[in-house]
């Protein structure tokens, strides 16, 4: 495979997640005009599904496509950080994806919600540990 | 730590990936849809945001259930790691005790949990168990319905009863792959046997002793059957650990929505502790 072919798979499959992030939108249930962003997408049906959780996991598709991409595109060799073990971007992704998990359940059973705050905090814990770690 | 790391490998394991997705991604998602609505049945759901989450995080009774939870599985580890190794340590290498001793310590490995949890509980009983009835008999003051600790120490002793056999046995593959040209050369250098146990057994140990570490935490902190059979989560809420708890929730009072909140939370402490087993135990052996 050249570079330019996995290119190529990886813009067809950000133009695919593209298209389900619509098809997500467009089963959003509209009420009297007014999206209802939290309402079953759809109803009755299997796994229950609502917007917000699968923006969720839209999320952490898509970052796993990043990150392989990045990953074959840009070839990285592990590093030593303040935690003293080797990591690659993968490993600090789960660190993030871990610790922010963890940051947004304090910020609920500490302050509750919203949860905008965890979720602001979880993303500088984000940052710091691609920076850091 | 100069090499570049190829990922396309990764590919090979697709397979795998669908698999693993049928049996836990898609109910893990599932899970994570229930956290945030409620349902009152009939497949109806309505939000609740991360209300389910508030909730089990502010719930005493969880609270209390992860304390005992983490207190079980470091008791385990503390008795069952050292143990195993110590009896690894102490069996026949080779020739025919060799082959029966491995025999023996397999089988408590092939018992169902549930039948465990029920051989125990007939053994402790104070009126017909050999357990019970022998220490009642001795003078002892024994009862593990009414007593929290002789129940506590009767689940431990169980679990260390079935489990202390796949650490030992990990271990002695693990020992089994030492070369003697090792031993040789700590003979010669007269070193004492703590050295030769600190200096060639354990390291060599080291990656089945992660294994092992691994699965008997994960094992011990998802621990369900066994105490469920004996004791039931009592006396009171005594042996009421996380998945017991859970399993009342979620099947008792059908409470969809916290049970999957309270689910994803425990998976997720599950999660980071055994990241954190893997990353200090591997970290030990790719140090410079």
């Amino acid at each position: 495979m050249t570079a330019r072919s996995v290119s190529a798979g990886f813009a067809a499959a950000a133009l695919l997640m593209l298209g389900i992030l619509g098809w997500l939108v467009s089963l959003v249930p509209v009420d009297n005009g007014a999206h209802d962003w939290a309402g079953s997408l759809n109803p009755g049906g299997w796994m229950a599904w609502t917007f917000p959780t699968a923006l969720f996991f839209w999320v952490i598709a898509a970052l796993l496509l990043t990150f392989t991409w990045a990953a074959i595109r840009f070839p990285e060799t592990p590093r030593r950080g303040i935690l003293g073990i080797a990591t690659t971007r993968g490993d600090r992704l789960f660190v993030s994806l871990l610790g922010s998990a963890f940051i947004c359940l304090g910020w609920l059973g500490l302050i509750g919600t919203p949860a905008w705050g965890g979720l602001a905090i979880a993303l500088l814990y984000a940052a710091a540990v691609f920076r850091w770690v | 730590m100069d090499k570049p790391v190829n990922n396309r490998a990764w590919f090979l394991v697709l397979p795998v990936l669908v698999l693993v997705a049928f049996s836990a991604v898609i109910p893990l998602m599932t899970v994570v849809n229930y956290s945030v609505q409620d349902t009152f049945g009939n497949n109806q759901f309505f939000w609740n945001g991360l209300g389910w989450f508030q909730e089990v995080l502010d719930s005493d009774r969880i609270r209390a259930a992860l304390g005992r939870q983490i207190l079980f599985s470091a008791i385990i580890l503390a008795i069952e790691i050292p143990l195993g190794i110590f009896v690894a340590l102490n069996m026949p290498k080779r020739g025919f005790w060799a082959s029966v001793v491995l025999v023996l310590m397999a089988l408590p490995l092939l018992i169902p949990w549930n039948v465990v949890g029920t051989i125990w509980q007939v053994f402790g009983r104070v009126d017909i168990g050999l357990l019970g009835h022998t220490l009642a008999a001795m003078g002892f003051d024994y009862n593990y319905v009414n007593d929290p600790v002789d129940a506590w120490a009767t689940i431990v002793v169980m679990d260390v009863w079935h489990w202390t056999s796949l650490v030992a046995l990990l271990c002695y593959a693990g020992l089994q792959s030492i070369p003697d040209a090792y031993y040789q050369a700590a003979r010669i250098d007269q070193a004492s046997r703590w050295a030769v146990f600190r200096h060639i057994e354990l390291p060599k140990m080291s990656g089945v002793l992660l294994i092992a570490v691994l699965l008997r935490f994960m094992d011990s902190f998802m621990i369900y059957t066994e105490p469920f059979v004996l004791t039931g989560g009592g006396p009171g809420n005594a042996t009421t650990f996380l998945s017991i708890d859970l399993v009342k929730t979620a099947i008792g009072q059908f409470d969809l929505g916290p049970a999957a909140a309270f689910s994803l939370i425990y998976f997720l402490v599950i999660l980071l502790i055994s990241w954190v087993f893997y990353t200090v135990m591997t970290a030990q052996k790719d140090a410079p």
